[in-house]
């Protein structure tokens, strides 16, 4: 590696356009982010009173935002799993070639191409405690997102849906990477088709699987649209992801020191969850 | 162990296309069966046919005497090489090799001890704790037939195993492919578009050509004895010459005049073969076929007694191999070229004249139309 150390100084005039575009839309609102934080702002959201790290403390001392936290979990964990295993799903089903195939592919990939909002004006009908399909279809007679036991579940299976379509696309150019004569030599040895999955399909998607699962995370945490439709945070604050709670201290409550902490307290966990995964795949994607 | 009988088998594609046509065969327990045949001539689906792996539309396939058309792959109880070795890259060469045994659920002792003995026929022992990725073709060639000898499964079927690796380590598998037949003493179905494998592998050889079988015989019986003219030149390297000539019966001799303008040249047949060919076929047209090992220069056919035989076979040579042990000269005879496989010390140079002469009594003959040796003998 004779790297060497005279680069010249024109190189870096090449990156300065793009670093120019991230500067005024990433590096510009993440240091004033980081700057708003520490204080209290009026309702201009012009800094006013230092009050360093207070912001954070009142918020981890909150209930409200510990709520949002512990809310923020469920709805990604439920996200991330149910989002990638529709995903998977619908892939492995449709890896194997059948007539009409096409018309299954597209159905599955359409979440992709659907916005977050439209589908949320939809379910918002089909969730409809009088004149809902679901309630019609199960013969229940559930407020289901005016219910605080099953809000968070209705608008995380919708998100789940929405990012299953492109968790589809991923695994299904994932699958289409693994060798197909594999299969047919374990079919020779002798193993089932679940045996195949776990052995030989699971193994050969985990390049593209860790990917996916780290792509899911981050836009499971970003989800907003649905939830802004849907449920507003409510009933009783059981949707309040912390997105939704940083556009609340925002925009209503006018707190933009909090929400800016909130925004900070957001970007160390999935910096985190990301750190700790791109560790983990070291380990255990290997071939 | 199995014995194998494939009844009237067929693969349709669809309407017009066919993959394997009416395809006959019994295998029996032991016999390392090779079908070979050019790309496209349906070997490999015929073994996919026999694996489970492809469908057959019709016919039957009886496995020790039990009807196995709808049985699943992995109940036909086969082990299978494929042609870029299938190997699982997420696992180890122990992983590969055990597989199959832990699809069983074998207790793992008992898997050990067969993987570590298998690796110690095939000298893979050091490399167990590799991933795929990190093996060469050599190797992983080893590993894909440890997989499949780690049972012991009814036949083992090999697709073209071979045909990745390069020439001096083909050479050496297929000795040792050879060796591991007798040492396992099974049976293999071998499939090969290369007719040298297919001699030195097989006790029997299945000729295929468009989804047909056209010969099933030993290497032996395929050399000497092919049943057409796709037999007779797909077979040998460099393969049979083949000359167009005209019956004619003189006096009490069979000749065949080389068709064509210029001076009369002609071959003789010989004791049987005069007599067969001269009685049905006097004024026909035919092709003589004769093997480059069977044409010799003047000097030793006076030695061998048949050099009256050939009568103004003069050829110029075009082209010239020295093999060390051999030289092949190549001619042109009735546009297209022919080989001649001759003793080193022959110094005939390239745009030089030699005079050729053929041992009639491995001289095959070939109907023009059909194409069927009209030499071969059924009962030898």
């Amino acid at each position: 590696m004779g790297k060497s150390k005279h680069v010249p100084l024109t190189s870096y005039l090449y990156l300065v356009p793009s670093l120019l575009i991230f500067a005024v839309f990433l590096f510009y609102p993440f240091f004033k982010t980081l700057y708003l934080s520490l204080f209290m702002t009026n309702k201009m959201g012009q800094a006013k009173l230092f009050v360093g790290l207070q912001n954070y403390t009142d918020l981890l001392s909150s209930a409200s935002f510990v709520n949002s936290l512990k809310v923020t979990l469920i709805f990604v964990t439920i996200v991330v799993f149910g989002g990638m295993a529709l995903g998977l799903i619908a892939a492995v089903l449709c890896n194997k070639a059948f007539p009409g195939i096409r018309v299954f592919s597209t159905a599955y990939a359409l979440p992709m191409a659907i916005a977050s909002s439209s589908a949320a004006m939809i379910f918002k009908i089909m969730l409809h405690p009088a004149v809902g399909i679901v309630n019609k279809l199960l013969g229940l007679d559930i407020n289901w997102l005016n219910d605080p036991a099953t809000a968070l579940y209705c608008v995380a299976i919708l998100t789940a849906w929405l990012n299953s379509g492109i968790n589809f696309l991923y695994f299904s150019a994932g699958l289409g990477n693994i060798d197909e004569t594999i299969y047919e030599r374990a079919s020779v040895d002798g193993a089932s088709g679940v045996q195949q999955f776990f052995s030989l399909t699971l193994p050969g998607l985990s390049p593209i699987m860790f990917y996916t699962l780290v792509v899911n995370i981050i836009q499971a945490f970003q989800s907003f649209g649905q939830i802004k439709i849907l449920t507003e945070g409510g009933p009783n604050e059981s949707t309040n992801v912390i997105v939704y709670s940083i556009y609340r201290d925002a925009f209503f409550n006018y707190r933009f020191g909090s929400a800016s902490a909130q925004s900070v307290i957001l970007f160390v966990i999935i910096m985190l969850i990301t750190l700790v995964m791109f560790r983990l795949e070291k380990k255990g994607v290997n071939y | 162990m199995a014995e194998i009988a494939l009844r009237n088998v067929c693969k349709q594609f669809d309407a017009t296309h066919y993959g394997v046509k009416d395809f006959n065969l019994d295998i029996h327990d032991h016999e390392f069966v090779v079908f070979v045949g050019p790309s496209g001539c349906g070997k490999s689906t015929t073994l996919r046919l026999i694996a489970g792996l492809e469908e057959i539309t019709d016919g039957e396939l009886w496995i020790d005497g039990n009807l196995c058309n709808y049985l699943e792959p992995g109940e036909r109880d086969m082990s299978m090489v494929f042609q870029n070795y299938a190997l699982y890259p997420n696992m180890t060469v122990y992983g590969n090799i055990a597989y199959a045994l832990k699809v069983r659920k074998l207790p793992k002792q008992e898997i050990d001890r067969k993987v570590r003995e298998v690796a110690d026929i095939l000298e893979i022992g050091q490399l167990l704790d590799r991933k795929p990725v990190a093996l060469s073709g050599g190797q992983k060639q080893r590993v894909a037939i440890g997989a499949a000898i780690v049972r012991q499964p009814k036949a083992f079927l090999m697709d073209e195993p071979l045909s990745n690796l390069d020439a001096k380590l083909r050479g050496q598998m297929r000795v040792e492919l050879q060796k591991l037949h007798k040492k396992l003493d099974t049976t293999i179905i071998y499939v090969t578009h290369d007719q040298t494998e297919a001699m030195t592998l097989g006790t029997k050889i299945v000729v295929m050509k468009d989804g047909l079988i056209q010969q099933v015989d030993t290497p032996q019986q395929i050399y000497d004895n092919p049943i057409n003219k796709f037999v007779a030149g797909f077979v040998g390297s460099p393969s049979m010459n083949f000359i167009e000539c005209d019956v004619s019966v003189e006096r009490a001799r069979t000749a065949l005049i080389f068709a064509g303008t210029g001076p009369i040249r002609k071959v003789y047949l010989t004791g049987q073969n005069a007599r067969r060919i001269g009685e049905k076929y006097d004024g026909c047209r035919v092709i003589l076929g004769i093997r480059p090992e069977d044409i010799y220069e003047e000097a030793d056919a006076i030695e061998g007694g048949f050099a009256e035989n050939s009568v103004d076979v003069e050829e110029t040579v075009v082209t010239r191999e020295m093999l060390g042990s051999e030289v092949i000269l190549y001619f042109d005879e009735q546009r297209k070229t022919c080989a001649v496989r001759l003793k080193p010390t022959n110094q005939t140079q390239v745009g030089e004249k030699i005079r050729l002469c053929f041992d009639m009594d491995r001289a095959h003959v070939f109907d023009m139309e059909t194409e069927e040796n009209l030499l071969y003998r059924k009962e030898w």
